[in-house]
C-alpha cells in the first residue's frame, strides 16, 4: 500500500494542469491580495511632498511624515512635479509646503496644501488625518498649552487584531482546499473510470478501500504542501498575522478537505463521465468561492441570500477556521459550525457509500 | 487434460435483458482458448463473471478449484487480465506502473527484466501516451504478467493494431502459452482464431452456438470446403453446375470475384472438372474458413466496422 501511496503522489505532482490548480492558482490570489492588502504593501497609496520651506518646523513635519507607515512617500521638486506625479497615477496624493512655512517672519506662511485624487477616499483621509494631527500638536506647542480631552482607541474584540488581508488569507485556504478537493477527486476519479483504471484494479486483489485510501490521504499531503505555501506566501511576503492557533488551523484544513474530497466522489459517483465531473464539480464550487465567505463576509449579503448561504460546507469551515486561527478561539466557541461540517462529512459519506463504485458493478 | 475453468449454465440478466443465456464450457490448462462473437454477444461479459469482476445470475463458474461466488479473492490472485484499451494511469512510467501492479498482488518484480521479453527495455522510463499501439498491447500483456499467473485474459488483444503488430502479438501470446499458462482471449477477427487457438468457442446473442477444435469445428460444418477464383465475363452454366454440390457467393465487386462453399469432400472432383474448361484466374480449393463457419452457424457476417462498446 505504500507503494501505491508513493505513486499517487507522483502522479498528483506530475500533472501540471491540476498542479496549476491546486497550487500555483491560490498563491496568485495570494500574492494579489498581498500587494492590495498586506500590511508589506503600504496599504492606501503613495504620497508625493513637496517642501520649499527651510525651516525647522517643515523639516520635523517631513520626517514624521516618512516615519509614518500609512502609506508611501515620495519626494517631488514642485508642485508641477507632484501633479504630474498623480496625473500619471504614480502618487494619489500629495502634501505641499510652500515656501517660508514655519519660519518665525511675519507674514510667513501658515497653510500647508494637500492635494488629492478623488478617486482614492481610503488615501485623502488618511492624509486630512496625519495633517490635521501633526497641525494641533504644533499649535498647542506655540501656545504652549497641553490638550485636555483626549480619546483612546481600542478594538471591540481584544483578542481579534486582524486585517482584512489576514482574513482573506483563511478564505484563500479554504478555496484552494476546495478547489484541488472537488475537481481533484471528481476529475481524476471519472477519468480513472473513462480509462478503466478502476476495473483494472478490481481485476487485482487489492481491496478497494486500501486503493481509496491511498488516494485520499496522498492527496491530503497535497493539501499540506498547499496550506504552508499559501501561508508562507501570506506571512513571509505580506505580514499576515495568524494570531490564533495554527495546529488547529492544519487540522481543520485537512477536516475540510475530507469533505471536499467526499464532494469529489460523490460528484464522481453521479457523473457519467470525465467532462461531465468537470462541469458538476465547476458548477459547486465556483458559487461556493464567492458565497461562502473566501473574500467577504457572508452576513453582508441580503438577509434571504445569507439564511441559506451560511449553511453551504465552506461557509462553517472557514466560520471556525478563522475562529481559531485569528481570533485565538476555542473549540468550544465553534461547535455549532464544527457540527454543522460534521454533518456534512457524514451525509456525503454515506451518500459516496451508497453510489461510488470503482466498476458499474 | 486438466480443467482450469469450468463454466455451467451460466446465466446473466440486467433486469429483462439476458447477456448470456445457460451457457457451459471447460477451459484445459495450457491451451488458447478463444470466444468468438460479435459485440454484444456476451463475450466480455462471461469473461468479467469468470474473472469475478460482475455477480452471475445463475449457474456455476469454477476458476483454479475456486468459486468465483466464494472466493473470488483467491481467483484474482491467481490469473492476469488484460482489459479491452488501455487502462493504464498517464503519469506513471512503464516500469513504475509494472512494480505498482505487482505490488498489488504483494510481489517484487524486476521491471526490466519484464519489459526486455516485451522489447520495451528502452521505454522503461517512458509513460504509456507515448508509446505506439502495438508497443501499448504488448506493454498491457506484460502487465497482466505480473503475478506470474496461470491463466491469462486477454479481451481483444489486437483491436486496431496493423497486420504486422498483430503477429507479433501473435507470437507474444504463444510464448506465454508455452511458458505453461493458459490463456484465454476474446476476438471478432476469425482469421486470429483460427491461426492462434486451440479451441474456439462461437457466442450467438448470449448463447453458446458452437464449441471445438479450430480444425476440427470447420471439419464439422455443413459446408467444410472452399473453391475461390476470379473469371473474367459471365459464367451461368458452370455456376449453374457448381451449385449442386454447394452454396454459390459472388462476389460484391463487380460479380468477378467467386466463393464456392462445397458440401462432401467426394464431391470435390466433381468440382474440379467443371473448373477446368473455364478460364479462371487464382483458382484455389481449401478447406473452409472460420469465418464459413461463423457465418453458417450464425446466419450473417460478423463485424469489424464501427464497433460499439460491448453492452455492459
Amino acid at each position: 500500500m505504500l507503494k501505491l501511496f508513493i505513486a499517487d503522489l507522483k502522479l498528483q505532482f506530475r500533472n501540471r494542469q491540476s498542479l496549476f490548480w491546486s497550487i500555483a492558482f491560490p498563491l496568485i490570489f495570494t500574492v494579489i491580495f498581498g500587494f492590495f492588502f498586506g500590511s508589506g504593501s503600504m496599504g492606501t497609496g503613495t504620497v508625493a511632498v513637496v517642501n520649499d520651506s527651510t525651516s525647522k518646523m517643515a523639516t520635523s513635519m517631513v520626517d514624521a511624515f516618512d516615519k509614518q507607515d500609512a502609506f508611501k512617500v515620495q519626494t517631488a521638486t514642485s508642485v508641477d512635479a507632484a501633479r504630474d506625479s498623480m496625473k500619471k497615477g504614480k502618487a494619489a496624493g500629495a502634501l505641499i509646503i510652500p515656501a517660508h512655512f514655519g519660519d518665525t517672519t511675519p507674514g510667513a506662511p501658515t497653510n500647508v496644501t494637500i492635494l488629492y485624487d478623488p478617486g482614492s477616499i481610503q488615501l485623502r483621509a488618511g492624509l486630512d488625518g496625519f495633517v490635521n494631527a501633526y497641525l494641533t500638536e504644533a499649535n498647542y506647542r506655540v501656545l504652549k498649552v497641553s490638550p485636555v480631552f483626549g480619546y483612546t482607541d481600542e478594538r471591540a474584540n481584544a483578542s481579534a487584531s486582524f486585517t482584512y488581508f489576514d482574513y482573506v488569507l483563511i478564505g484563500l485556504i479554504g478555496m484552494a482546499l476546495m478547489n484541488a478537493a472537488i475537481q481533484g477527486v471528481a476529475i481524476s476519479m471519472s477519468k480513472y473510470r473513462d480509462d478503466k483504471i478502476l476495473k483494472r484494479i478490481t481485476t487485482t486483489p487489492l481491496p478497494g478501500w486500501k486503493f481509496l485510501t491511498a488516494e485520499v490521504v496522498s492527496r491530503l499531503i497535497v493539501n499540506l504542501v498547499q496550506i504552508t505555501l499559501i501561508l508562507w506566501v501570506g506571512i513571509g511576503g505580506f505580514h499576515a498575522s495568524i494570531g490564533g492557533n495554527l495546529w488547529a488551523l492544519y487540522g481543520l484544513s485537512l477536516v475540510g478537505a475530507i469533505l471536499f474530497q467526499l464532494i469529489g466522489f460523490s460528484v464522481a459517483a453521479v457523473a457519467k463521465n470525465t467532462d461531465a465531473a468537470e462541469g458538476m464539480s465547476q458548477a459547486i464550487a465556483i458559487p461556493m468561492m464567492f458565497l461562502a465567505g473566501v473574500f467577504f463576509p457572508i452576513d453582508q449579503l441580503p438577509k434571504w441570500l445569507y439564511s441559506i448561504v451560511q449553511y453551504l460546507p465552506l461557509a462553517p469551515l472557514l466560520r471556525a477556521m478563522r475562529s481559531l486561527a485569528l481570533e485565538s478561539g476555542a473549540i468550544s466557541d465553534n461547535i455549532s459550525s464544527l457540527m454543522l461540517v460534521g454533518v456534512w462529512i457524514v451525509v456525503l459519506l454515506l451518500f459516496a457509500i451508497y453510489r461510488f463504485r470503482l466498476t458499474d458493478e | 487434460m486438466e480443467e482450469v475453468i469450468r463454466v455451467e449454465n451460466l446465466t446473466k440478466r440486467y433486469g429483462e435483458f439476458t447477456a448470456v443465456h445457460n451457457i457451459s464450457f471447460a477451459v484445459k490448462k495450457g491451451e488458447i482458448f478463444g470466444l468468438l462473437g460479435e459485440n454484444g454477444a456476451g463475450k466480455t461479459t462471461t469473461l468479467e463473471i469468470i474473472e469475478g469482476l460482475r455477480k452471475l445470475t445463475a449457474g456455476t463458474v469454477t476458476v483454479l478449484g475456486h468459486d468465483v461466488k466464494t472466493d473470488p479473492t483467491s481467483i484474482k490472485s491467481k490469473i492476469g487480465v488484460q482489459l479491452q484499451s488501455s487502462a493504464y494511469f498517464s503519469y506513471l512510467t512503464l516500469k513504475e506502473m509494472l512494480e505498482l501492479f505487482a505490488s498489488f498482488y504483494g510481489k517484487t518484480v524486476d521491471a526490466a527484466a519484464l519489459l526486455h521479453q516485451v522489447r520495451l527495455e528502452e521505454k522503461a522510463g517512458a509513460y504509456v501516451t507515448q508509446l505506439s499501439g502495438g508497443q501499448r498491447q504488448r506493454f498491457s500483456i506484460m502487465a497482466s504478467l505480473v503475478n506470474n499467473p496461470e491463466i491469462v485474459f486477454l479481451d481483444e488483444p489486437t483491436t486496431g493494431l496493423d497486420p504486422l503488430a498483430r503477429r507479433n502479438l501473435w507470437e507474444l501470446i504463444r510464448t506465454v502459452r508455452d511458458q505453461g499458462k493458459t490463456v484465454v482471449l476474446t476476438t471478432h477477427y476469425l482469421e486470429e482464431a483460427e491461426i492462434l487457438c486451440d479451441r474456439v468457442a462461437i457466442m450467438e446473442k448470449g448463447e453458446m452456438v458452437a464449441l471445438d477444435k479450430t480444425g476440427r469445428l470447420i471439419a464439422k460444418a455443413e459446408f467444410p470446403y472452399a473453391l475461390t477464383f476470379e473469371a473474367q465475363g459471365d459464367i451461368p452454366a458452370a455456376l449453374e453446375k457448381l451449385s449442386r454440390y454447394g452454396q454459390v457467393h459472388a462476389g460484391e465487386k463487380a460479380g468477378h470475384h467467386y466463393r464456392v462453399l462445397i458440401k462432401k469432400e467426394g464431391d470435390l472432383g466433381k468440382v474440379i472438372d467443371i473448373m477446368r474448361p473455364l478460364k479462371v484466374e487464382g483458382l484455389a480449393l481449401r478447406p473452409a474458413s472460420l469465418e464459413d463457419v461463423f457465418i453458417q452457424l450464425t446466419g450473417k457476417a460478423i463485424d469489424n466496422g464501427d464497433r460499439e462498446e460491448e453492452r455492459a
